[in-house]
């Protein structure tokens, strides 16, 4: 266990340092975090539960508008901030920011929160690719219904409340990002204490065999339920603190963005290994870095890239890298081969 | 636990990779102006992203080739880092965060579209990073009381007010009934807030206001409305692919509507794309080849046009055009500032007051252009089914008449 507190003690000092060490790139580091945060509630559907939902989104996208929405609301009127594109403007004193802030998050995650046990309770009886298309169109329909929705600026998009003038230059990204720092950790630390009792072999169960576990006594469909209110408490506090960070919230393409960041996130616990706790992690942060180097490296030949990418991954790697490497080196996942029982079972043949 | 190991490895990888990758540009390095832009080279905006592009490129050439830019008796020469934004605002947002914390870019140019502008705006603001942009047109840019932000165009409000008005006079000054259909987005909707005003002030009257999405390709339940109701004027805008899908569908559907009215036809390139499906087509624009204006470095729009076909081979859409005159506004600029400062080159910009073969530029407090004038053209085709645009309002630069109404399709 020694090994395991240097371990997290190192990732911590790392990322508390981060920030001032590469001060350029505090804003791919806060994105990063929110990657991770994002990749690691798939998990819990897509991995250990086997339910591949592509309707995260539509928390991360929610808890977005909702935190804006909150933190313009609590001090002006809202309707005002958006109408006409945003023109009138009003200056958020450094107070009020923060403590809209603080409610906006508290709101961006609750109620996503709330939504998916509706939600839940109404399409997780389906399954399989039944589960996957319905949840597709959710995101859709949010960013659709979304874009037609005056008060939250509809298609002209929202502009969040600019940062106050505190602490320099460097204050915003520092704030931006020990907020989605603090929040991969809340999310780690609650995904792990989940993922040590029974709730995940609960799930596991359910993906393996859902009928089975069903007629164990499992109340599959209570579980079900719970495991996406995780996910969408943490998507939607991933999402109120993006939509800070981008700083303009757009129906499509930054709020319910699910070509992008709904397609990603899967891509992510995919290429990690899904159904552990690291493989998003290590996929994200894979995921993140590769991208950013073809962005820099090969403009207009990135999606190009990360086409292969996915081929590549599908192909040579369908369990992930954590799969892969537990493959290559079961001894260092504590997986132990029995020589007797091995010999015993060659000698069968 | 044996897996720790591998995943302390990976994160000194991850350590080690991003300590390497701090590459630092300067703003001046050596004899180079480094300019930093965000375009969109991909996603739904790529075709107007390239045509932005190529107008920047093209001015960097002519401006370097003409002797470049002269600060403190040093001749300097202008360079842009481009990044792809992929159409998408998040992106945008962290380029431009990027350009200027990781590559030390000190002067921005503006990406393609509204939404864009807006999301990369509060960046170079609070960077203090002076940027000219010359696509983002949304009124609310302006009004926020930017003090880095300046653009070379005229704000999207006033891009179709002026259809209403001519539909208006060509209706004896009575009122006329409007259908609009507008993409759900920042330009397009701010065009809608321009031309709501115009029906406002004339009286007249809206009859159909439809929303279209993001990705047009379909406006096929709008058009049976207009078959319905017969408007005087129909408005549409939504960037290049709401210009040809309303064309292709009006051609299919045989929609009769007197007056057509839309945005970013040139850019389209409608009369060559759709020939004479696009025939009597108004198009408002930030500028024409046709016009008169001058200057040292393009001559005048005839000049540029031939260049820049020379060069890319496509007429340009005034898109290239605005973008080409943003580099002769820095290059202004930065000879009056004649210092590299970002305070007194914000001051230098601020104080602009130039003509540009493209238009004149002088900027308003909020950064807007206020005296360039938006016109209009229509799409005219002659016998043989070659099709040209050709400026119909305002009647200073006018050098054609307007046809009015459309000729029904039976007729055609």
């Amino acid at each position: 266990m020694s090994k395991n507190i240097f371990l997290y003690s190192a990732i911590l000092i790392f990322g508390l340092i981060a920030p001032f060490v590469f001060p350029a790139f505090k804003v791919q580091l806060s994105i990063l975090c929110v990657l991770i945060v994002l990749a690691t509630t798939w998990n819990i559907q897509g991995g250990e539960m086997g339910y591949n939902t592509f309707g995260n989104i539509l928390f991360y996208g929610l808890g977005m508008y909702l935190c804006a929405s909150v933190q313009v609301g609590m001090f002006f009127p809202l309707a005002e901030w958006t109408e006409s594109g945003g023109e009138k403007t009003f200056v958020h004193t450094p107070a009020q920011f923060f403590q809209g802030m603080a409610v906006g998050l508290v709101v961006a995650a609750v109620v996503p929160t709330i939504v998916a046990g509706l939600i839940g309770y109404a399409i997780l009886g389906l399954r399989g690719h039944y589960f996957a298309i319905c949840t597709l169109g959710l995101g859709v329909a949010a960013g659709e219904i979304s874009g037609g929705i005056e008060i939250i600026g509809a298609g002209q998009g929202f502009t969040t409340p600019p940062f106050p003038e505190v602490g320099g230059l460097e204050a915003r990204g520092e704030f931006f990002y020990f907020l989605s720092f603090g929040a991969l950790i809340l999310t780690f630390v609650a995904v792990r204490a989940i993922y040590s009792t029974r709730f995940r072999l609960i799930l596991n169960a359910i993906r393996d065999n859902e009928d089975k576990a069903e007629a164990m006594g499992i109340e599959t469909m209570k579980y079900k339920i719970i495991g996406w209110m995780v996910s969408a408490f943490f998507c939607g506090l991933a999402g109120g603190i993006m939509g800070g960070l981008v700083g303009y919230i757009d129906s499509t393409d930054v709020a319910f963005d699910g070509r992008e960041m709904g397609v990603f996130m899967v891509l992510m616990a995919i290429l990690g290994g899904k159904g552990t706790l690291w493989g998003p992690v290590i996929g994200a942060t894979v995921f993140h870095i590769f991208k950013e180097g073809f962005w820099t490296f090969f403009l207009g030949w990135q999606y190009v890239a990360l086409g292969v990418l996915i081929v590549v991954i599908v192909i040579y790697f369908p369990e992930g890298i954590m799969g892969w490497l537990r493959e290559k080196y079961p001894e260092k996942f504590g997986e132990v081969i029995d020589e007797k029982d091995r010999k015993a079972q060659v000698e069968l043949k | 636990m044996k897996i720790t190991r591998i995943i302390l490895s990976f994160i000194s990888a991850v350590v080690i990779l991003f300590s390497t990758s701090v590459v630092s540009f300067a703003k001046v390095v050596g004899d180079k102006i480094v300019l930093g832009a965000a375009i969109s080279l991909t996603g739904k905006y790529s075709s107007n992203g390239v045509h932005t592009q190529n107008g920047y490129n093209m001015a960097v050439d002519r401006i370097n080739s003409m002797g470049g830019v002269k600060v403190g008796g040093k001749t300097y020469k202008f360079e842009i880092i481009y990044y792809d934004d992929e159409s998408n605002p998040k992106r945008a947002a962290q380029l431009a965060e990027r350009l200027i914390s990781q590559d030390g870019v000190e002067f921005m140019l503006g990406p393609y579209s509204s939404g864009l502008t807006k999301a990369i705006a509060p960046v170079t603001e609070k960077y203090g990073v002076p940027m000219v942009e010359a696509n983002g047109a949304s009124r609310s840019l302006f009004t926020k009381g930017y003090k880095y932000l300046f653009a070379v165009l005229a704000p999207a409000n006033l891009y179709l007010d002026v259809a209403i008005d001519l539909a208006v006079e060509k209706n004896n000054g009575k009122p006329v009934t409007v259908a609009m259909a507008f993409e759900q987005d920042a330009f397009s909707q701010d065009v809608r807030l321009g031309v709501l005003d115009a029906i406002k002030r004339t009286g007249s009257k809206k009859v159909i206001d439809d929303k279209l999405p993001k990705e047009l390709n379909d406006m096929a339940a709008t058009l049976v409305k207009v078959k319905q109701m017969k408007p005087d004027v129909l408005v549409v805008s939504g960037h290049t692919k709401g210009a040809l899908t309303a064309i292709r569908q009006i051609a299919e559907m045989k929609v009769d509507v007197p007056m057509l009215a839309m945005t970013h036809c040139d850019a389209a390139k409608l009369s060559k794309q759709h020939g004479k499906n696009s025939q009597y087509a108004l198009c408002a624009s930030q500028w024409h080849k046709t016009l008169t204006y001058k200057d040292n470095f393009f001559k005048d729009g005839m000049k540029y046009a031939a260049d820049f076909e020379k060069e890319f081979g496509y007429d340009p859409p005034y898109q290239s055009a605005e973008s080409s005159a943003a580099l002769l506004v820095f290059k202004d600029a930065f000879e009056r500032a004649n210092s590299f400062d970002q305070k007194k080159v914000r001051d230098a910009l601020a104080a602009t007051n130039m003509q540009t073969f493209y238009g004149n530029i002088k900027f308003a407090e909020g950064g807007q252009n206020v005296d360039k004038p938006m016109v209009l053209f229509q799409v005219m085709c002659d016998g043989s089914g070659k099709c040209e645009n050709k400026v119909v309002a305002p009647t200073k630069w006018a050098s054609a008449k307007l046809i009015h109404p459309i000729p029904k399709w039976s007729e055609r």
